[in-house]
């Protein structure tokens, strides 16, 4: 071809392309929000960065619900791992020895209100059986420990433990062998413990016995904790993806302008909203990743957790993986049906007419419903499907008090006028979008709200949990119980409890079985009863005595019981002898025909004590054999470190002794750790929240920045725009709890009739109120650095 | 050093950002009831200077005095309590506060200085008046018309009774109709309540509407009339 020709046969005009197919025209859509969000510039990464980081946060704590199962089958997998194969039931000298059997006792005790578990044990042979996580049989007085305790027992100020567990260090417990990394527990090698001290005989580790089910109830509670915790960080996350909206609004007109139409914006949006997610995503298995490599340093209320049992339920796994990203287009496109975006800018829908009530209300209404449809249920009913029916109604009557908030929001700011500039400033920035305020706190409603309605099932579960346990802390707060030892030690271990350092009285007696002496045969029972020899005063704690000297005897009956006291008499003859024994060769004593017959009351322990009562005087306890020492001890509680002086005594007396602190009240262990959970996860949703508020606060700053400058231009002062920033944080998040508290106490009212019970407190929202206002304190006070440096002139430069 | 009368005087001021000078041993001075336009090419210089004039941001070097004060010897607060109560300020786009009403907007600065809002408020009406927006006085600054809006940031601007007005391109965003009219109703009111105007342009029919012409180019400002 020649130039001529080319100039004579100018090529064709190009053909115009085929229209892509729909399918194309999605992806490419969604692909130019991906864009857009990838590569919009430094502002666009921002705001991408945002999301993805509230999503991340989001999806992060997410993670973490969904790794509760697993954690709690691994800590109980190693629980039972641990626990101990008993020969005999009963401590038993016959219990058949072996090379592996091990003698053993629980010395577990309290420090500083922690627990630390331990076991004496003493090899039967020369291969004794070894509890996972130990290496090494502990030689006599040597001890292996946990990790946590080999830390706490290093530390300096704790050498009233470490006088308690005097034992050398010789190993450490491996995490095989331990419920989670902030175990306190040792285990200590002995060489005289025998079955008489109160040691059993196992021979291996394990049991493969299932655990007690949960009551109904506890399910309940426990489903409940779990929708409370997780719906505030779904309505978190639907926040997050809504980081920013305004200024993508206006990139999208710039869009319409250039020809897009409204379906292409909401697909360009949605494309946007879709990486913020997938990021998000990302971005939150990085937290959830590098947090649990630190759970294992970390305890929260006496709870830690080893990283590796930190694992998600690859089911739940799944559904946070697609759910994430669907809410995230969803809730995009849900809150773009409220604007219009118009190539010359965006104008808000129903502005004019304001939010709705109606449409609001029947959330709450449907979870009431739900709840009326799924009926009671009582403590002791099977139905193992109410509690998913009460946990449905809660999550809509939570969601619903979340819809309800902004309505509540914008009627309640529509009606401020005047007031000083910064509230006049806060007030009107919420006239004008009250929306963006409205989702911020809608988490604390829904989280608080919940908190209510659980803390006041838990106030209505109360009696059903914590027993009475008849103790009397006024009278003694410790007390201590030790078997088979001779009278003289007995009476001399009282002694030290006395001379303990903070003891103001140890109502301390020694105990032995007495019987009436004869020939009985096989199926007859000798009548036996208790004796107990102490001084006036610990008698006087023991019966109804007026007046006692040393040398009296009593004869002390049950009060109220027949039988026993008959049964008592058969024994207790006034004038005759008794015979004091504990397998070997009997002590007789006569019993004074002048003792007097006194009623039994209950010790400190709750327990009533009757049979004869001697003083120290008129029986020589040291020579009494097989005798049992019981103490129960009241300190001076101004005393530092009391309670510490006397588990250390009694550590010295009998490390084996069963040494308790007196409580009138004792919690069920599955409903205990049931709260814990509620407080932890609470904890941490409060701290999401706060996340929440603070950057969505920062995000709103960062769209004022020229402003600010503007204001600052003025001559506003610092104080104004701070106080101004605290109103506008606080007015929502007042009327916020305002509403939870409200629906907490309306959705606490409505499950204690659920369950069968009355509403015990209507007073328990104050500490959620409280938790509320330190909320808003702490974003206030997190937003103002940022504040202020936004407010340097800088924001006026335009070149 | 500082022209005999003047209200407000720099000398020999030098700002940099970075690395890269935004003045460069500019001097500037206005007397009272003075309308002067700043001018140059974008990226000279002039927003900075106003910006050091007005006490917002403070020079590297040099000397700004008002009303005898040295206004770098000043602390931030007292730099701040100086711009409301002497100064007033008009933006490219006005600036409103979005959720405030234009009568509030208006009133702000005398709020700021503490005014009760009900006296502020009748002051702003009677400065929107004389603006020609006072129909607008419930309206956002959003559902105003460009020139409605700069209008209202005027009338905010004099509500104080400031001594200078410092306006950055105050007709950057409204069409020549528009413009004129906004330059117009500024200058006459600056000039009956005997207020200096800095004028920031680089327009020279607005610039027309001032006293004295005032061109910053490179960072120095070059005053034919009051070489100082």
């Amino acid at each position: 071809m020649t130039l001529l020709d080319s100039r004579t046969a100018p090529p064709a005009a190009p053909e115009s392309p085929k229209p892509a197919s729909r399918g194309a025209v999605v992806l490419r859509d969604l692909g130019l929000g991906v864009r857009f969000a990838a590569a919009g510039g430094r502002e666009g990464w921002i705001r991408t960065l945002l999301t993805a980081v509230g999503v991340g946060l989001g999806v992060a704590l997410l993670l973490l619900a969904s790794s509760v199962p697993h954690l709690l089958d691994e800590r109980n997998a190693r629980e039972q791992a641990r626990s101990e194969t008993r020969i005999s039931d009963s401590p038993d000298a016959n219990a058949p020895k072996s090379d592996s059997s091990v003698l053993r006792i629980n010395t577990t005790t309290e420090y500083h209100d922690r627990t630390v578990a331990g076991y004496l044990m003493r090899p039967d042979g020369s291969t004794p059986v070894l509890p996972p996580g130990v290496t090494g049989f502990p030689g006599a007085d040597e001890m292996v420990v946990s990790p946590a305790l080999r830390q706490l027992l290093a530390e300096p100020g704790n050498e009233l433990l470490r006088e308690r567990l005097p034992y050398e260090i010789t190993g450490t417990i491996g995490d095989a062998g331990l419920r989670s990394p902030g175990e306190l527990l040792y285990y200590a090698g002995n060489d005289t413990l025998t079955p008489a001290k109160g040691g059993h005989r196992i021979d291996g580790y394990g049991d493969s016995r299932e655990g007690d089910p949960l009551p109904p109830l506890l399910i309940v509670l426990t489903v409940l904790v779990c929708v409370v915790l997780l719906v505030p960080v779904a309505i978190f996350i639907a926040t997050a993806v809504r980081f920013g909206g305004d200024r993508r609004d206006r990139r999208l007109a710039a869009l319409r302008l250039v020809g897009a139409d409204i379906r292409t914006t909401r697909r360009i949006a949605a494309g946007e909203a879709l990486f913020g997610a997938l990021l998000g995503l990302l971005i939150g298995l990085a937290f959830f990743l590098t947090g649990r490599e630190f759970v294992g340093s970390v305890e929260i209320w006496d709870v830690s957790a080893f990283p590796a049992d930190l694992v998600p339920d690859p089911r739940l796994a799944l559904l946070i993986v697609v759910a994430v990203p669907l809410t995230a287009v969803l809730v995009t496109l849900v809150a773009m049906r409220s604007v219009v975006i118009e190539p010359l800018g965006v104008v808000r829908r129903g502005r004019e007419r304001g939010r709705r009530l109606w449409w609001r209300l029947l959330m709450p209404l449907a979870g009431l419903a739900v709840f009326g449809f799924t009926g009671r249920i009582s403590a002791y009913e099977y139905a193992p499907e109410k509690p998913f029916g009460i946990a449905a109604g809660t999550v809509l009557v939570l969601v619903g008090l979340a819809l309800l908030l902004p309505w509540l929001v914008e009627a309640c700011v529509n009606r401020l006028r005047g007031g000083p500039v910064p509230w006049q400033l806060a007030t009107r920035r919420l006239q004008l979008s009250s929306g963006a305020a409205s989702r911020a706190v809608s988490g604390v409603t829904v989280a608080v709200a919940g908190a209510i309605a659980l803390q006041m099932m838990f106030a209505a579960m109360n009696a059903d949990f914590n027993r009475m346990t008849g103790q009397d802390p006024t009278r003694a707060q410790f007390a201590g119980y030790s078997e088979d030892v001779t009278g003289e030690a007995a009476t001399s271990a009282i002694e030290r409890f006395r001379a303990t350092k903070g003891v103001d009285v140890v109502i301390g007696s020694v105990e032995a079985y007495a019987s009436r002496p004869g020939d009985y045969a096989d199926e007859d029972v000798q009548p036996t009863t208790s004796l107990t020899v102490g001084t006036c005063a610990t008698l006087r704690e023991l019966a109804r005595i007026d007046a006692c000297e040393d040398g009296d005897t009593f004869v002390v009956h049950p009060p109220g019981d027949k039988d026993m006291t008959a049964w008592v008499d058969e024994t207790a003859r006034k004038g005759k002898v008794v015979e004091i024994s504990s397998g070997g060769k009997p002590m007789r004593w006569t019993l004074p025909a002048d003792s007097p017959t006194v009623q039994g009351r209950k010790d400190p322990m709750g327990e009533t004590h009757y049979g004869i009562m001697a003083t120290t005087g008129a029986v020589d306890a040291g020579k009494l054999p097989g005798a049992t020492i019981s103490v129960q001890i009241r300190v001076d509680r101004s005393v530092p470190d009391v309670a510490e002086y006397v588990r250390n005594t009694a550590a010295t007396v009998d490390p084996g002794m069963r040494f308790v602190t007196l409580d009138s009240v004792e919690r069920d262990r599955q409903y205990a750790s049931i709260q814990t959970g509620l407080q932890v996860g609470a904890t941490a949703v409060l701290l999401l929240i706060a996340a929440s508020m603070l950057v969505s606060q920062l995000e709103q700053l960062r769209e004022r920045r020229r402003l600010l400058s503007v204001l600052v231009a003025f001559g506003t002062r610092r104080s104004t725009l701070g106080w101004s920033v605290l109103w506008q944080t606080a007015v929502p998040v007042v009327l916020g709890l305002a509403v939870a508290v409200a629906g907490g106490l309306g959705l606490g009212a409505a499950l204690a009739w659920l369950i069968e019970k009355q509403v015990a407190d209507w007073w328990l929202f104050w500490p959620m109120v409280g938790a509320g206002g330190a909320l808003i304190a702490l974003v206030t006070l997190l937003s103002l650095p940022p504040l202020w440096r936004l407010m340097r002139p800088e924001g006026l430069r335009t070149e | 050093m500082i022209p005999e009368g003047s209200l407000l005087a720099a000398h020999d001021l030098r700002k940099t950002y970075g690395s890269t000078p935004a003045l460069d041993g500019a001097s500037f001075s206005v007397h009272p009831g003075e309308v002067v336009a700043v001018m140059g090419p974008s990226g000279s210089g002039k927003s900075t200077l106003l910006h050091c004039l007005a006490g917002i941001i403070t020079p590297d070097s040099g000397t700004i005095t008002y009303a005898g004060r040295e206004l770098s010897a000043m602390s931030d607060a007292e730099r701040s309590a100086l711009r409301r109560s002497d100064f007033g300020f008009v933006f490219q786009f006005g600036q409103l506060v979005p959720e405030l009403t234009c009568v509030e907007n208006v009133a702000l600065p005398l709020r700021l200085n503490g005014v009760k809002r009900k006296a502020a408020e009748r002051t702003a009406r009677e400065w929107m008046e004389r603006l020609e927006v006072d129909d607008l006085g419930s309206q956002r600054p959003g559902e105003v018309s460009g020139g409605q809006g700069q209008r209202v940031a005027v009338a905010r601007a004099l509500a104080a009774s400031p001594k200078v007005i410092f306006a950055d391109e105050p007709t950057g965003a409204l069409d020549s109709l528009n413009g004129e009219r906004v330059m117009e109703l500024l200058t006459e009111a600056a000039r009956s309540a005997n207020v200096a105007v800095v004028l920031v342009t680089h327009e020279a029919r607005v610039a027309a509407y001032s006293d004295r012409d005032v061109t910053v180019r490179d960072g120095r400002a070059r005053d034919l009339e009051h070489a100082v």
